[in-house]
């Protein structure tokens, strides 16, 4: 037999989990092509029933999500649809061929047609899929995503969209896909539901469909046909305290979220995504419609205090009611802080509304910009807040620029809060979505590191508290580091907030310490995170 | 009897006239059930009931783009082409 070789990637989450393959065909080869069996007009008209009938079920799945997934899905359906593509498809199925692959045949001809055209080859993937769904409808095989209600299945693919995940059952207990890194949506989407994940996973689509696996997220690996006692033990810290020894808070985007961090061991909430209750809204809503969702949210929220982040919209993440032009790097784009000044009118509604709901609720509210990277921006922000009555002003930390700067805030900030996912991909000038990227964007980066100590250093020098809200302050064994950084507060998902009070709570501080000192004198992630494993594993 | 109304749009878009619009674009010719074509100054009627054709004419930003809307009334003609230019230009 021969030795099988384990896949190494990012793991998300720390429980390991033992399931069966189960390879997406969305990111699978073409249909293999095949005869039709009945006459020409009978497969030309079977094939337009095909086409009509896998539309409007897609339709119907992209109405779930949010809109931006639905209007991309909305215009590849718009282009399968079309009857031209039925005449691309005659000459196939006038020569013998099955509809599916007179489908494929006439999709490619059509790509062929398109050429270099960049925005078209961008989503040439995303319209094959759907044709090769289309061709499974027709051949009546079982739909790629109609996965078995019954059994333990890891979902194995290239990439995986917000489409894809809206499908998953109880039966899907892992997830393993080739792209993506430990920020991308969906490694967020699997922290977010609880769902063990190895992403960014070299070789996973060599997998065997149905093979078992053990998906070893604390390990960062895949090991074909292991058992679960080969998992990486997460390492167990018995608590010597009854309080972490930083404080720990939840991430939230609504009421609903408040209710679950609730239910946690969560000391109130480090980041508020306040973007979220706008999403669905298509003019902008009235102060006191604005009033009434910041109460219910801080009515829910767990008890402690709540950071709540202005919002922190873009181009990549459009917000109806405030339009922003296409841009070319959304990232680096209108966002964030910046639409206050674009949008000042709704800038000061927003604040005035969180301040009338800290009023009629008594909660301890602090409230911080999104995306800053000069004092000029700071002082803008503190003024807003001012004038609408908000005392506890605060900003993100996310870009390079603010951080050389921020001793010069002084008088102007009563908190600061990394965000370290986007601090990464601006530190590193790495895409924190791009799928071959995403060993830059891992919270194990030495340099990461050496830049949350700086913020740490200024926020002493400022006499202000230093959080940590991205996805850093998630794994258990970072936010060990973070806290002997410095680091004041951390704050994650739901899902995530009890494991990491619980490791907080099993080591001192001199622990945490010489964990971070490893960290900083690490040159590699891998180093920074094997020294700090090797120390808490000592103990 | 039908009226015809073009107007004129110079494509600002940084990609182009691209997937999303043309989606848009198809489903109100559709919705609105009248007759509409897209074309380049001296170049062939491209009709905006298909978006494969739409798509494959790879309208670059900056050039300029005749929409053709034939309709009942000259009400709805204007209406449908001043919507296609919002389309057109915020994808």
């Amino acid at each position: 037999m021969s030795k099988t070789v384990e896949l190494r990637g990012v793991g998300v989450g720390s429980q390991g989990i033992v399931g069966n393959v189960w390879l997406l065909a969305m990111a699978g080869s073409p249909l293999e092509p095949q005869r039709a069996t009945r006459e020409l007009a009978g497969e030309a008209e079977a094939l337009t029933t095909s086409i009509a009938t896998t539309v409007s079920g897609l339709r119907g799945d992209a109405a779930a999500n949010d809109s931006v997934s639905s209007d991309i899905m909305e215009a590849l359906l718009v282009l399968v649809e079309d009857s031209e593509l039925l005449e691309l498809a005659r000459p196939s199925l006038e020569q013998g061929w099955d509809g599916a692959t007179a489908l494929q045949n006439a999709l490619d001809e059509f790509s062929q047609l398109m050429g270099e055209d960049e925005e078209f080859q961008s989503r040439v993937g995303d319209l094959m899929a759907i044709g090769r769904e289309i061709g499974s409808v027709h051949r009546g095989e079982t739909r790629s995503l109609d996965l078995p209600s019954e059994g333990q299945w890891v979902i194995v693919a290239k990439d995986l969209t917000p489409l894809e995940t809206s499908k998953f059952g109880p039966s899907v207990v892992g997830v393993i896909t080739e792209h993506g890194g430990p920020t991308s949506h969906t490694a967020i989407i699997c922290r977010a539901r609880n769902l063990p994940a190895v992403v960014g996973c070299h070789g996973a689509l060599t997998l065997r469909h149905g093979s078992s696996v053990l998906l070893d997220p604390a390990g960062d690996r895949v090991v074909p046909g292991g058992s679960l006692e080969l998992q990486t033990q997460s390492i167990m810290l018995a608590p010597l305290s009854d309080a972490p020894l930083i404080t720990v808070r939840a991430n939230i985007g609504s009421a609903e979220e408040g209710r679950d961090a609730a239910h946690t061991v969560a000391q109130g909430v480090g980041l508020f995504r306040t973007e979220v209750l706008y999403l669905n809204a298509s003019d902008t809503p009235s102060l006191a419609e604005q009033q009434a969702l910041y109460r219910e949210v801080f009515l829910a929220a767990p008890r402690g205090k709540i950071i709540v982040r202005t919002i922190d919209a873009g181009s990549d993440k459009p917000v109806p009611f405030l339009p922003v032009a296409r841009e070319e790097n959304p990232a680096l784009g209108v966002r964030g802080f910046r639409m206050a000044s674009k949008f000042p009118e709704f800038a000061e509604s927003q604040l005035r509304a969180i301040a009338g709901a800290v009023v009629e609720t008594g909660r301890d509210v602090g409230v911080m910009a999104p995306m800053v990277s000069t004092v000029e921006e700071v002082r803008h922000f503190a003024s807003l807040c001012r004038q609408a009555g908000i005392t506890q002003v605060g900003i993100m930390v996310e870009t390079p620029a603010i951080i050389s700067v921020l001793p010069d805030l002084h008088g102007l900030v009563s908190f600061l809060s990394i965000g370290t996912n986007d601090l990464s991909q601006y530190l590193f000038a790495a895409d924190r979505l791009h799928p071959e990227l995403s060993s830059f964007n891992s919270p194990w980066q030495p340099g990461l590191f050496r830049e949350i100590k700086r913020v740490v250093d200024a926020g002493e020098i400022l006499g202000v508290p230093v959080g940590v809200c991205g996805e850093s302050g998630a794994n258990p064994l970072v936010a060990i580091v973070l806290a002997g950084l410095g680091i004041h507060s951390v704050s994650a998902a739901s899902s995530a907030v009890n494991d990491v009070a619980s490791a907080l709570q099993g080591v001192t501080k001199e622990t945490a310490q010489r964990c971070a000192s490893a960290a900083l004198a690490a040159t590699s992630p891998e180093q920074a995170q094997g020294e700090v494993r090797a120390i808490l594993e000592e103990l | 009897m039908t009226h015809s109304y073009t107007h004129t749009v110079v494509v600002t878009d940084p990609v182009g006239l691209h997937a999303r619009p043309i989606g848009q674009i198809v489903s109100l010719v559709k919705a609105e059930g009248v007759e509409v074509t897209l074309r380049r100054p001296g170049g062939p009627d491209v009709s905006a009931s298909s978006a494969l054709r739409l798509l494959a004419m790879k309208v670059k930003t900056g050039e300029e783009i005749a929409v053709v809307v034939e309709a009942l009334d000259i009400e709805t003609a204007t209406r449908v082409a001043l919507e296609i230019d919002t389309y057109i230009n915020q994808g």
